[in-house]
């Protein structure tokens, strides 16, 4: 469960590690464009994180290289750029995520997973939660062994609370997470927490139990507890 | 008007001014000159007809050179003794028609009788002349003024040659590409409004690539401390030992750093579109682009029960623009009419020949309607938005030259947008 990190933001960089860490990841960190460089072909990571302003270098040249190895991790660009060229350009270049910064550490996490899910070569992937079952390829979900009918959406969500089980989400980062440019941020916390209603309500039905805590004003846990 | 013509017009002003005077006083002034000749050959012939015309009196004379008729009377009672001057109207025998004489009256002497005689010169040979030269005037001022039209031509087909070629590069310069090369005239003046033109157009391209260097390096900068308090908080949240209270604590902090980066690249945005770093252009199918940010949105519509109609059938409608700027473009305008809707409401997505209407249910605006456009204008009871979706809107139809309107009528806002042909 090896990640590399490459960041030249000491503080940002350290964020990342201890929210990773929680999650269960071990990371690997590298400061610099070399210092990257040098870390590429250390462990069979099973994702990436690389950002595009390195003080000796381009995180682009990274990714290319990368690339060029054949590996097989996952890569997701970290920038403060935001222009669609650059996200084309990381895209076409072999990265299989683009982030833009400010983001959300729980939104990092599921994109991990969703990545990792997506290079991960052998078979199909089973999500296990209490009694929630999910199938992230064919998107089905299970409660026991009884199947829920799930929008896009709720499962999107479903997937995004079990990549941050035990972790306090707030709202903006689901709504980010669902509707990035289009949620747009305002009202559709609303939305956030109809749709949320929606997923628990069908999850409840098939006979779960109820798995989300509501952190007044804050947002929502996803716990067994 | 141009400059041609503003010139011409003032020269044509002026000389028609001048010689329309001037023509008036020549007039007058010659028409003098020959009435004194005629007076004063008059005078001369009298010295010698005071001597002769007893001899008229007898018959023996008929005419005297230099005048063309004479008439003697016996003098009357007050007659004028001094010689008097006048015109007067006669019958010319041989043409059987009234002209101008001029004549002298005087009184003589002869015998102890006093006669008042009368010479008479016909005014006709210096009519003719004053209206001869006259006419030459007139035509000198003609093929003056054509002289003066043809030169102003000429001055600006060639002197002022220059100043247009520069005055055309002016109008195609654009502070994205290099600056300004203008050449050298041959006229100093010219030469210094050249060096003036470059020197200023080197100097907004240098500030607009400042300009730009500074915008894309502070929303560059601004968001990875952004990133940093973001994460933080964010770490701070799993802390167990958090009370409620801290928890709302820190999540003010969080939504204000969300807010802020938002606000931070949408300004970005808006600067990049003002700087006109847009150039790419594609052919991009409304219908398609509708449809695709539809699909998109299609689950936050469901949420509200807002029910979408959409009138674009069979019509195809083209806009060439960025197609990065259209995304945004079409998903401000439908995420304002999904968010200043009503629960149940309606959003009419219409394409026609030309233009694009979107429209939606919902309140009136609570602020004047012309500041809609407007930067950091929102309705002030409902949170979490700062008023630059519609301005981004704004800002990316007049860079290409759509017109946006806004009207609101039967509870109904509607946004149009006429693409030009």
């Amino acid at each position: 469960m090896h990640i590399l990190i490459v960041e030249d933001e000491l503080p940002l960089m350290e964020s990342m590690v201890s929210y990773l860490e929680m999650e269960g990841f071990r990371c690997e960190q590298a400061t610099s464009y070399h210092a990257g460089l040098c870390s590429l072909d250390k462990h069979a990571y099973i994702c990436m994180l690389i950002d595009l302003n390195l003080p000796d270098g381009e995180g682009l040249d990274l990714v290319r290289l990368a690339r060029q190895n054949k590996t097989s991790s996952g890569i997701i660009i970290v920038s403060a750029r935001n222009a669609l060229e650059e996200r084309v350009k990381g895209l076409s270049l072999g990265a299989d995520d683009y982030l833009v910064k400010p983001f959300h550490l729980s939104e990092l996490v599921a994109r991990i997973q969703s990545v990792a899910r997506r290079t991960r070569t052998q078979g199909e992937e089973i999500l296990k939660f209490g009694v929630i079952r999910v199938m992230p390829e064919e998107r089905t979900c299970y409660v026991n062994e009884r199947q829920v009918d799930l929008t896009r959406k709720e499962h999107d969500l479903l997937l995004y609370m079990m990549a941050n089980r035990n972790r306090v989400i707030t709202k903006e980062s689901i709504a980010d997470y669902l509707w990035g440019e289009y949620g747009g941020g305002y009202g559709s916390y609303d939305f956030v927490y109809t749709h949320l209603k929606n997923l628990k309500r069908k999850l409840q039905d098939a006979g779960s139990p109820d798995y989300v805590q509501n952190i007044y004003g804050v947002g929502y846990k996803f716990t067994l507890e | 008007m141009k400059l041609l013509t503003k010139t011409t017009l003032y020269i044509a002003t002026l000389s028609l001014f001048l010689f329309f005077f001037m023509g008036i006083i020549f007039f007058q002034v010659l028409k003098n000159m020959s009435i004194s000749e005629l007076n004063r050959e008059l005078s001369r012939t009298k010295e010698v007809v005071v001597d002769v015309f007893p001899h008229f009196l007898g018959g023996q004379l008929k005419g005297l050179p230099g005048i063309d008729s004479i008439s003697i009377k016996l003098a009357w009672p007050g007659m004028e003794a001094s010689d008097q001057f006048g015109d007067t109207l006669m019958l010319e025998p041989m043409t059987n028609q009234y002209m101008t004489f001029r004549y002298i009256q005087f009184r003589s002497e002869h015998g102890n009788v006093a006669y008042a005689i009368k010479l008479f010169k016909s005014t006709t040979p210096a009519d003719k002349l004053v209206e001869q030269v006259t006419l030459m005037m007139t035509m000198m001022v003609i093929l003056f003024l054509a002289g003066i039209f043809s030169l102003n031509r000429f001055i600006f087909a060639n002197l002022w040659k220059d100043f247009f070629g520069a005055l055309e590069k002016l109008k195609q310069f654009d502070t994205v590409k290099e600056p300004l090369k203008l050449g050298d005239p041959d006229v100093e003046e010219f030469i210094e409004l050249n060096r003036v033109l470059e020197r200023m157009s080197l100097r907004l391209c240098s500030d607009y690539r400042e300009l730009r260097e500074y915008t894309d390096h502070t929303t560059h900068e601004l968001q990875t401390p952004l990133a940093v308090i973001k994460t933080k908080t964010e770490l701070l949240m799993q802390s167990t030992n958090l009370g409620s209270k801290e928890m709302q604590l820190l999540q003010s902090i969080n939504t204000s750093t969300n807010h802020l980066s938002r606000l931070n690249s949408t300004l970005a945005l808006i600067t990049r579109i003002e700087n006109q770093q847009f150039t790419q252009k594609l052919k991009i199918n409304l219908k398609e682009l509708l449809d695709k940010h539809l699909g998109m949105l299609h689950e936050l519509v469901e949420l509200r029960n807002i029910v979408v109609e959409r009138r674009c059938e069979g019509k195809k409608q083209f806009i060439t623009m960025d197609n990065g700027l259209a995304d945004i473009l079409v998903t401000n305008l439908l995420n304002n009419a999904i968010v200043h809707n009503v629960e149940g409401g309606k959003i009419i997505v219409e394409v026609a020949d030309g233009a694009l209407c979107i429209s939606n249910n919902g309140p009136a605006l609570s602020f004047n309607e012309q500041d809609l456009f407007k930067r950091f204008v929102r309705d002030t009871k409902r949170t979490g938005n700062f008023g630059l979706g519609l301005s981004l809107v704004k800002k990316i139809c007049d860079y290409y030259g759509f017109r946006i309107s806004y009207t609101y009528e039967m509870d109904l806002h509607l946004f149009r947008i006429i693409f030009p042909k």
